[in-house]
């Protein structure tokens, strides 16, 4: 996961091979390894995956934790949940913050 | 069904359970008090039944009710078993076994309160 | 109140009254070959104990009281010991209505009441300490 982050920060895009486990990643499945023409459309790609995996995630640790709290949910199954769910939103985070500071970097970059 | 807000589920479960661990508590301290009856909360999920339309807030930061005891009732539990000659029917065991059972549903209603929590203020800092 | 402080008030009041249980017994146990001092005269009466309930209207649970220490009116049991200073005519001195097997029972009773009770504060104090740790570590 930390491979997955450190590559964002050189804008570089690398499907991680093996490893961290699918919860986790979120850019295995469908990050095709990039050409030089092709960076816009797989780095859009990428992040919308990156998203939807992370609000799935994060709904179903909602999910599980809503049982929990009803009475009737396997307590390791509720851990499990909520972890992935923290990491994921982490890692989303921290794809964020690295985006938004790239762009204002970009920005500031004389024509 | 509409979605209930997490939150507010897992304050009412812990009031709830501090409704209980009170019950347990008087139990607990009647065990040689002749002619006392052993009392438990209502289930949680008739509480729920019970309140269904006060649980669909979505307004983010409504807490439900005050913390007051006045949703969940206490009723006297039917006597299983032997009755002793005193007429008490507080049984010691099952009444630790019910402090198990609310510490344990305690601990895991504030840890996942609090992972929710350090994740929505990890999802607003910049 | 909120729940929680009146489990504690509740558990408290269970302390006391295992308590007082405890002393009445460790009397019994104290004074079971305590005998009168002239011929004839009554030894020392087993003393007993009561506890009620009382529903406290703040905390809505349920504390109990000592309602009253009484004594046993059951007979005092008699004994040939000639030599005693509280022998009546014929030699025989009457004893303590006290029944030490009983007692020590009542005893281990007392005190498994009395770690329940103990179990609870502890266990209400610790639901207390999560919910504000909650607040912590931000």
């Amino acid at each position: 996961m930390i491979g997955g982050i450190g590559g964002i920060g050189a804008l570089q895009l690398k499907p991680e091979i093996g490893g961290t486990d699918a919860a986790t990643n979120l850019f295995q499945g469908g990050a095709a390894p990039l050409t030089g023409t092709d960076i816009g459309t797989t780095f859009a790609e990428a992040l919308s995956q990156a998203a939807s995996k992370t609000v799935g995630t994060l709904q179903n640790a909602e999910q599980v934790s809503l049982q929990a709290l009803k009475g009737d949910a396997d307590t390791r199954q509720v851990v499990d949940a909520v972890m992935s769910a923290q990491q994921a939103l982490q890692t989303a985070v921290a794809i964020r913050d690295k985006v938004v500071s790239a762009y204002l970097e970009v920005s500031r970059m004389g024509i | 069904m509409e979605p209930v807000n997490l939150f507010d589920l897992a304050a009412k479960q812990s009031q709830w359970l501090a409704v209980r661990q009170s019950a347990i508590a008087s139990n607990i301290a009647n065990v040689n008090t002749p002619g006392y009856t052993a009392g438990d909360v209502e289930p949680f999920d008739k509480v729920l039944d019970r309140t269904a339309v006060s649980l669909n807030a979505t307004q983010a930061g409504h807490l439900g009710t005050a913390a007051t005891n006045a949703g969940f009732t206490v009723k006297p539990e039917e006597p299983t078993g032997s009755i002793m000659p005193s007429k008490n029917t507080v049984v010691l065991e099952n009444e630790l076994m019910k402090a198990g059972e609310v510490r344990r549903s305690f601990e895991l209603n504030t840890a996942i309160v609090k992972a929710f929590h350090s994740m929505m203020m990890m999802a607003v800092k910049s | 109140m909120d729940a929680l402080t009146a489990a504690l008030k509740v558990a408290a009041s269970g302390l006391g009254a295992q308590s007082e249980r405890l002393r009445v017994v460790s009397e019994n146990l104290a004074n079971a070959q305590s005998t009168g001092d002239t011929p004839g005269a009554d030894p020392y009466r087993r003393k007993t104990i009561s506890f009620v309930s009382q529903l406290d209207r703040s905390s809505g649970g349920s504390l109990v009281e000592v309602s009253s220490i009484d004594r046993d009116p059951a007979a005092f049991p008699v004994e040939f010991q000639p030599g005693n200073e509280a022998a009546d005519d014929k030699g025989y001195v009457k004893m303590p209505n006290v029944n030490v097997l009983i007692e020590m029972a009542d005893m281990s009773e007392a005190n498994r009441s009395y770690e329940a009770n103990l179990q609870v504060i502890k266990q209400a104090r610790d639901l207390i300490s999560m919910t504000i740790d909650l607040m912590r570590n931000q």
